[in-house]
């Protein structure tokens, strides 16, 4: 999967966030979004973004994703800046985003039709490739009407993960999905993502569910009630997996909480 | 002369709407907490209504890898095992899936390669009294989503979306 991706050393900063802010102009006045949000994303890292409802958490991920340009500051990968839609970054979202009229392969098919530089059997190995590793091996030629809210959100794991990037971004990944499969996929997100077999460097998370991201995080940054900006940022140092019945959980959990309150 | 009353099924049924990635957290959330833990208690770790929570007890209990005593759910030596497996949970219990309907009927039809719709096993099924709905039309969506969701995971099944054709794996 990592075949053409560049190898960093670890501790190697994979994104930054500089300074970002970002207005919306409604009626002529300005609405604030975003204020002078910075963050940083190294290699092998997965970080959490928190916030309040509506604050503009999926809004910063588009940014980074370059679907969405800032009013102000920049959004680097290593060393070069974000200005649209990239190769390199691959997003994964809420509501699976699934072509319904397609298999699971077709999707993520789909997902590689603008690499010009890969002929139709490099597109499919490379698709059955990012199946298994999604855990969707003879899920090939199923309909995503077929498939389970999990088994779905797999597909978008995987066709994410076909294009070989280097940043994933997710949106909110498990909030459609059912209590039991959520916590199955949580368990498995870092391995997931973050092994030899990807070429994913580091992760971006979105999730307004502070035991999730205490669970799946590396590093946590909670962002203020609109505009947002950071209000706090930390490094969460618990092994994995984590019970999340241990006193260090609950302890991280609200040191997350008060900074939301 | 009356009609003789047809014998109960003594098959194993899947649930119909369980799922093994359900019973898979079932069995690791069972695991995480000593193995042995009370079924309203299970229910609220999973974040599980009751009535939800126990078909996957029985579908769990079906494949050996809890057995239930007095409202206790008890891990067996298979779940345990089950629960420290890291990969290919379901591979591991293919000959066990194997032997609950509908997959068993499916297996059989599809012996030696031929391929088989979901409701050429619903069909077969109803004759020998097996259903998992009145309705014919949720019978068979029910039991296509079970081979799907089951007989695939577990490597038993392949699956052709666009034929609507189970052949065995």
């Amino acid at each position: 999967m990592s075949q053409g991706q560049l190898q960093v050393a670890a501790g190697t900063t994979i994104v930054t966030v500089d300074h970002v802010s970002l207005d919306y102009h409604k009626e002529k006045e300005p609405l604030p979004v975003l204020a002078d949000v910075s963050l940083t994303a190294m290699k092998d890292e997965l970080v959490a973004v928190t916030g309040p409802s509506g604050c503009g958490k999926s809004t910063l991920l588009r940014i980074i994703a370059g679907l969405v340009k800032p009013t102000a500051g920049s959004v680097k990968v290593l060393d070069s800046v974000v200005k649209g839609p990239r190769d390199d970054i691959s997003m994964v979202f809420q509501n699976f985003v699934l072509l319904p009229w397609r298999t699971a392969l077709e999707n993520v098919l789909f997902g590689l039709s603008s690499r010009n530089d890969l002929s139709n059997e490099q597109k499919k190995a490379k698709a059955e490739s990012a199946l298994e590793i999604a855990g969707l091996s003879g899920f090939e030629n199923v309909y995503p009407g077929e498939l389970s809210g999990g088994m779905k959100q797999r597909v978008g794991v995987a066709r994410a993960l076909a294009t070989d990037p280097r940043v994933m971004l997710l949106d909110e990944p498990f909030s459609s999905l059912d209590d039991l499969t959520a916590e199955r996929l949580r368990k498995e997100t870092y391995t997931l993502l973050i092994n030899p077999q990807t070429s994913v460097q580091t992760v971006i998370l979105v999730s307004h569910n502070v035991e999730e991201i205490i669970e799946v995080a590396d590093k946590v940054v909670v962002l203020s009630a609109r505009p947002a900006s950071v209000v706090g940022e930390f490094k969460v140092d618990l092994p994995r997996p984590r019970n999340k019945k241990s006193e260090e959980f609950f302890q991280w959990v609200d040191k997350v909480y008060s900074l939301l309150s | 002369m009356a009609e003789p009353h047809r014998p109960l099924p003594t098959a194993l049924l899947m649930p119909g709407t369980v799922r093994g990635g359900q019973v898979i957290s079932l069995v690791e959330v069972a695991g995480s907490i000593g193995g042995k833990v009370d079924v309203p208690k299970l229910a609220d770790e999973l974040g599980a209504d009751i009535a939800v929570l126990l078909p996957i007890i029985d579908a769990a209990e079906m494949l050996g890898l809890v057995r239930t005593e007095k409202g206790d759910v008890h891990l067996t030596e298979l779940g345990l095992r089950f629960q420290k497996a890291s990969k290919n949970k379901l591979k591991g219990l293919k000959d066990r899936i194997a032997a609950i309907e509908p997959f068993r009927t499916a297996l059989e039809l599809g012996a030696h390669g031929k391929p088989v719709t979901a409701s050429q096993v619903a069909e077969s099924l109803s004759d020998m009294g097996l259903k998992w709905h009145y309705q014919p039309e949720m019978n068979e969506a029910l039991i296509k989503a079970l081979l799907i969701h089951w007989a695939i995971y577990a490597g038993l099944l392949k699956y052709d979306g666009k034929s609507g054709k189970f052949t065995k794996a």
